[in-house]
């Protein structure tokens, strides 16, 4: 009985002194700014999980004192996340930026320009068809992402915008898009993006008639980060905009290098999205990845920029993707690191912001 | 009564999560509050969808807009869909009550389609893709495949609990064949059948949404998949609850067609 109890107090306080340590453990932890990153699987985002793995993240979130957790998602559930404030910082396209937390009135705020889709997308066609013969045939894309974009784009360029309301669209998932498209030859035409153009490429009967690499800089990929966290008033915000920089350039730097470092980085970033090297590095051949801060930065301040965000809300707005609420393109403004402001000053809700990318240009993160 | 507490439970924690977040951004979309619900709930059903062509007349009549509005077009376009797959289930439940009855026919299919009915049918859908194109007999398939096995092995069962007496009886009455089937059998299963219909609702509904979501230009979860593009809850929404009423008021109209045809059945 003597034994017993005595037992029994142990087990009480051994409790008590686990759920006291934990719960201590989780104060020391709570004072540690924590900030979350979501990626999803794309040539330009996969060096996001080298990034995670190299350590280069922990090294610079260090450096900063605080934590950073790198997650991923797919693309679409990362936007939802990201709107719903689940995470405090993803990497999208610009257009997304645009018409999803922007356009839901989450003020965000561009802080890298990694890249651009340099013929990572593409419109594809069996047989030799052509521009003027697309509006009598059935169209397999995902609907309303820069996949339409491009298309509407293509036409465009090609003199078709007469026939752009005839086009027959079928929203296809982009996970069945391949076998979908691949399986019936009466399918004539799909517009996707890498590393599906790829596999559908495999069939020699289809070829790419357009793809971004004729519109250079319209399709971004951006790191966006909620505008209310850089702008933390205790300043955390600015230290993790400047330690994700920081540790985005380097993992860039890696990943362009050469010799055994740049390998290493090629598989980790491979194996992100289960690809093999060759594949991600005939992905890479078509993202045109601003490796220098330098090129980030120019861009992110150059005219071009304005002109191309001016194509991507004009199509945003006529597709209703900035809300049915949403009356004018000017309301869903989007402000410059010059100070100018696209649409209605008092409703900016997407930002580029050059200042960290600037700072590591200077090198001086 | 209990049940509207629940309702009024539920609409209360919406209501509180939608004043929050539109406490902290008012131009919240995850949480759409009564005013934006209202504008969705009145671009969907007197707006025609975007992709559409039709552009009203100056003097439309209500009726004239709701017949080319976006939930209408979709309704039509998703219920053919559904009600050409419920049609291909007739044949499955005959199939199933020879299957019951007949030992040769038990002997032919109970096995395959035991097995047949543990196969994950979603998994299947690039074959179909290649069997069926991808236009509408894709997604019909997938709903036929999807639920007639489960049909098939429900109804197997209610025929054969019918007492075995009856079936002899039958036959020492001078009986056919097919005078057990369909005149014995039949008419005695055929309001379980009708419950197990029921049942089987929702599940058609999911597959008929899987497939819509994978691949299609029209169709109520077409218009999800695109809304959700840009966070459209307040079209969403309204669609959701739409489904839900459909569903339900199907359910329904069989339940009172099962009491008025079956007036001695007692479930």
């Amino acid at each position: 009985m003597k034994i017993t109890m005595r037992r029994f107090f142990l087990a009480v306080l051994f409790f008590v002194l686990v759920t006291a340590g934990l719960s201590l453990s989780q104060e020391a932890y709570a004072e540690v700014p924590t900030f979350t990153v979501g990626w999803s699987v794309y040539a330009g985002w996969n060096p996001y999980f080298y990034m995670q793995k190299s350590g280069i993240l922990k090294k610079w979130a260090d450096k900063y004192g605080i934590v950073i957790k790198v997650q991923r998602f797919d693309y679409a559930a990362s936007l939802d996340s990201f709107v719903a404030k689940n995470i405090d910082a993803c990497t999208m396209t610009n257009m997304e930026a645009l018409d999803m937390p922007a356009a839901a009135g989450v003020d965000s705020t561009a802080l890298i320009v990694g890249d651009y889709s340099n013929g990572n997308d593409a419109v594809l066609v069996r047989n030799g068809l052509t521009f003027d013969r697309l509006s009598s045939q059935r169209i397999m894309l995902v609907q309303k992402t820069v996949s339409e974009y491009l298309l509407e784009r293509a036409m465009v360029i090609n003199g078709q915008q007469a026939q752009l309301p005839k086009l027959r669209l079928i929203n296809t998932s982009d996970s069945d898009i391949v076998p979908a498209f691949m399986n019936n030859a009466s399918n004539t035409t799909v517009v996707t993006w890498k590393p599906l153009v790829s596999q559908i490429l495999a069939d020699k009967s289809v070829h790419s008639i357009f793809d971004s690499s004729k519109i250079p800089g319209e399709i971004l990929d951006l790191l966006v980060v909620r505008s209310e966290v850089l702008n933390r008033p205790d300043g955390s915000g600015v230290k993790f905009a400047k330690a994700i920089t920081g540790a985005w350039y380097e993992t860039i730097q890696n990943l362009t290098g050469s010799g055994a470092t740049q390998m290493q980085a090629l598989k980790i970033s491979a194996s992100a999205s289960g690809d093999s090297v060759d594949s991600y590095r005939e992905q890479l051949k078509t993202t045109y990845l601003f490796a220098k801060p330098k090129d980030a930065a120019d861009f992110a301040t150059g005219p071009l920029l304005k002109q191309k965000m001016e194509l991507v809300r004009q199509f945003c707005f006529k597709h209703g993707l900035l809300g049915k609420d949403i009356k004018s393109v000017d309301d869903v403004a989007i402000a410059y690191p010059d100070g100018s402001v696209q649409g209605r000053k008092d409703r900016v809700r997407l930002r580029f912001n050059p200042t960290y990318m600037q700072a590591a240009q200077q090198g001086k993160l | 009564m209990l049940s509207c507490v629940l309702f009024a439970v539920c609409i209360g924690l919406y209501i509180q999560t939608s004043v929050k977040r539109h406490h902290e951004n008012s131009e919240d979309r995850v949480v759409p509050n009564a005013r934006q619900l209202m504008s969705g709930i009145h671009s969907s059903v007197l707006e025609p969808a975007e992709e559409s062509d039709y552009i009203a007349p100056d003097n439309a009549s209500k009726w004239e807009l709701f017949r080319h509005s976006m939930i209408w077009t979709d309704t039509v376009a998703s219920g053919r869909r559904f009600l050409i797959s419920l049609v291909l289930l007739v044949p499955a439940v005959l199939l199933a009550l020879h299957i019951g009855l007949f030992p040769y026919f038990g002997a032919g299919f109970l096995r395959f389609v035991l097995f047949f009915d543990k196969i994950v049918a979603l998994s299947l859908l690039p074959i179909l893709f290649i069997v069926f194109g991808i236009d509408e007999w894709s997604k019909i398939a997938l709903i036929v495949i999807g639920v007639a096995p489960t049909m098939i092995l429900d109804v197997t069962q209610m025929v054969k609990a019918v007492p075995r007496e009856q079936i002899v009886k039958a036959f020492t009455l001078d009986a056919n064949d097919f005078d057990v089937a369909y005149r014995v059998i039949f008419r005695q299963v055929l309001p379980q059948v009708i419950n197990s219909l029921r049942l089987n609702l929702k599940p058609m509904m999911l597959f008929l949404f899987a497939g819509e979501m994978i691949a299609s230009s029209d169709g109520l979860a077409y218009r999800i998949a695109i809304m959700r593009r840009h966070m459209g809850m307040d079209v969403i929404l309204p669609y959701v609850l739409w489904v839900a009423f459909l569903l339900f008021f199907i359910d329904l109209a069989l339940r009172v067609l099962n009491r008025r045809m079956h007036p001695w059945f007692q479930s």
